[in-house]
């Protein structure tokens, strides 16, 4: 399984090189023997996706091809509704997320051939950078256990990284797709605010939550995208914007595309072997043709601060219930983002939302005058050790959260596409992320530029040996 | 017996109130949520943009 890319093994599974069966039972047989230490699964489907891949097969066998995903074993964070597996959103309660429906992205992945192994561990409520989790443990990082995973899709992170399955959905308020892909050394995209359907997601934050895909290289980010992407009449936030065809323009040089290596507030306190990876693959794409140029952006730490007024009064909102009838439930942390929202009067919510608003019309015009992309990292150091950041009291914990998801949150609020890679190693070889913003639906540029870059490097290449 | 410390959710909400006043000081009459989504349409790539409906 650990060689296998999304992309070639959809291409294996039509050339009838590899069954889905056997594919689904390698996969099984990885989550059996890795996961009782990685954490990465809250629910394994082993009756349902063994049965759905015998069907497939079947299909495969008649010459029926169901998609471009036909027999590619996924598995989703357990915040979508894949009935009639349970929905824990990460709580204690086995079926906290009810929904009529289910999620519509899994849905579109599902039509397209892919397989469901199971619902993947994620911070409670998906609120978290690191990956910890109380009630279903600790997602570890495979590339060294007892460092985070990254979060809130800490288990998508982690599946991917360590093979237990090609692909995962994530989500993403405030870096909860970028963080664990930086940590993880996997490829993940934070969509433009209504490229991707929310619906039948748990909700978070409705006017900053983001779907996307994580995998292991950007083309398999790009034929994941395909698939979920467009229009849905069950939620009215998704774009009936034309979906572009991803993959084919992929293998369009770069050369020319300006892109913009962030001169402020991103690399402010980020660790030096962070900022030397970004300023290299800022060079690799310069090699490549691009136009880098340093910019500076308008401040960031405005729509970092008014986004997180935002996403916290909403989700208060969402998560009422629990916080009133069942706090002690709730870890301590998660408990403590949730009373700020109960304190956020409605004059400073709307607010922040007209300033939102104001914020990314002059963020769009500006910038994208001067570049078609930005350049930034995604975390300001390698995923550290669990033990060290969840040390101390919770001020102490909150202000390193907010430390640690600082560089992903201002993309929430602004609604920008943005992909985040693997880009170097720390210096005790760990992964370290790198994240390329694009304009509004502009997904197509934002996966180009990464592949271009890909094809040109290795770090998306290196794999961990899990325990 | 010490005085109570202060409640850490309370003084989060004081600063997010202190960062909207001083931010909204020039906000527009015209500026209004639903301009977010406005601004990323508008903001799509030229050849991109979607043809507007006929009203």
């Amino acid at each position: 399984m650990t060689g296998w890319t999304l992309v070639a093994l959809a291409a294996a599974v039509r050339a009838r090189k590899i069954s889905p069966l056997e594919i689904t039972r390698d996969c099984l047989a990885r989550i059996e023997r890795l996961d009782p230490r990685i954490r990465a699964f809250i629910t394994v489907d082993r009756t349902g996706a063994l049965a759905r891949a015998q069907a497939l097969e079947a299909d495969a066998m008649a010459g029926r091809w169901l998609g471009p995903l036909h027999g590619v074993p996924l598995a989703h964070k357990d915040l979508f509704r894949i009935a009639p597996l349970p929905t824990s959103c990460g709580s204690k309660t086995a079926e906290y997320f009810v929904c009529e429906r289910d999620a519509t992205a899994v849905m579109r992945l599902t039509d397209a051939g892919a397989i469901t192994l199971g619902k993947l561990n994620m911070a409670e409520l998906a609120m978290g950078p690191y990956g910890d989790n109380a009630h279903h443990g600790d997602v570890q990082n495979p590339w060294r256990m007892g460092h985070v995973s990254g979060g809130s899709s800490s288990g998508s992170g982690a599946a991917v990284a360590a093979a237990l399955a090609l692909g995962a959905l994530g989500t993403d308020t405030g870096g909860s797709i970028r963080l664990p892909a930086g940590c993880c050394g996997i490829v993940g995209l934070k969509p433009t605010y209504g490229r991707v359907s929310r619906a039948g997601a748990m909700p978070l934050s409705w006017s900053m939550d983001h779907i996307g895909p994580m995998a292991r290289t950007v083309q398999d980010v790009a034929l994941m995208l395909e698939v979920i992407a467009g229009e849905d009449p069950a939620d009215a936030t998704a774009s009936a914007r034309p979906v572009d065809d991803y993959l084919a323009g992929l293998e369009r040089p770069i050369r020319g595309l300006r892109v913009a290596l962030a001169d402020n507030y991103y690399f402010d306190g980020v660790a030096p072997d962070v900022a030397r990876a970004v300023q290299e693959m800022a060079r690799a794409l310069e090699r490549l043709g691009a136009r880098v140029e340093p910019l500076r952006l308008p401040d960031p730490q405005v729509i970092h601060d008014v986004s997180g007024i935002v996403a916290r009064a909403e989700s208060t909102v969402v998560h009422t219930r629990i916080l009133r009838e069942r706090p002690h439930e709730l870890q301590p942390a998660v408990r403590a983002r949730l009373e700020v929202g109960e304190r956020i009067s409605a004059h400073d919510y709307l607010q922040a939302l007209r300033l939102r608003a104001r914020l990314t019309r002059e963020f769009v015009q500006d910038v994208f005058d001067e570049a078609d992309l930005v350049l930034t990292p995604v975390t300001p150091t390698a995923a550290p050790a669990l033990a060290e950041v969840t040390a101390g009291d919770g001020e102490a914990i909150a202000a390193r959260m907010g430390r640690f998801s600082r560089l992903t949150r201002p993309w929430n609020g602004l609604g920008l596409p943005v992909l985040a890679l693997p880009c170097g190693a720390s210096l005790d070889g760990l992964p370290i992320g790198a994240q390329i913003v694009g304009r509004p639906f502009d997904e197509a540029t934002v996966l180009r530029a990464g592949h271009a870059y890909e094809q040109a490097t290795d770090w998306h290449r290196r794999r961990p040996t899990p325990p | 017996m010490s005085a109570p410390g202060p409640d850490p959710a309370r003084a989060e909400a004081a600063s997010m109130a202190a960062l909207i006043e001083r931010a909204e000081a020039d906000l527009a009459i015209a500026e209004e949520p639903s301009r977010f989504a406005a601004a990323l349409e508008a903001g799509a790539p030229a050849g991109d943009r979607r043809e507007a409906r006929p009203a």
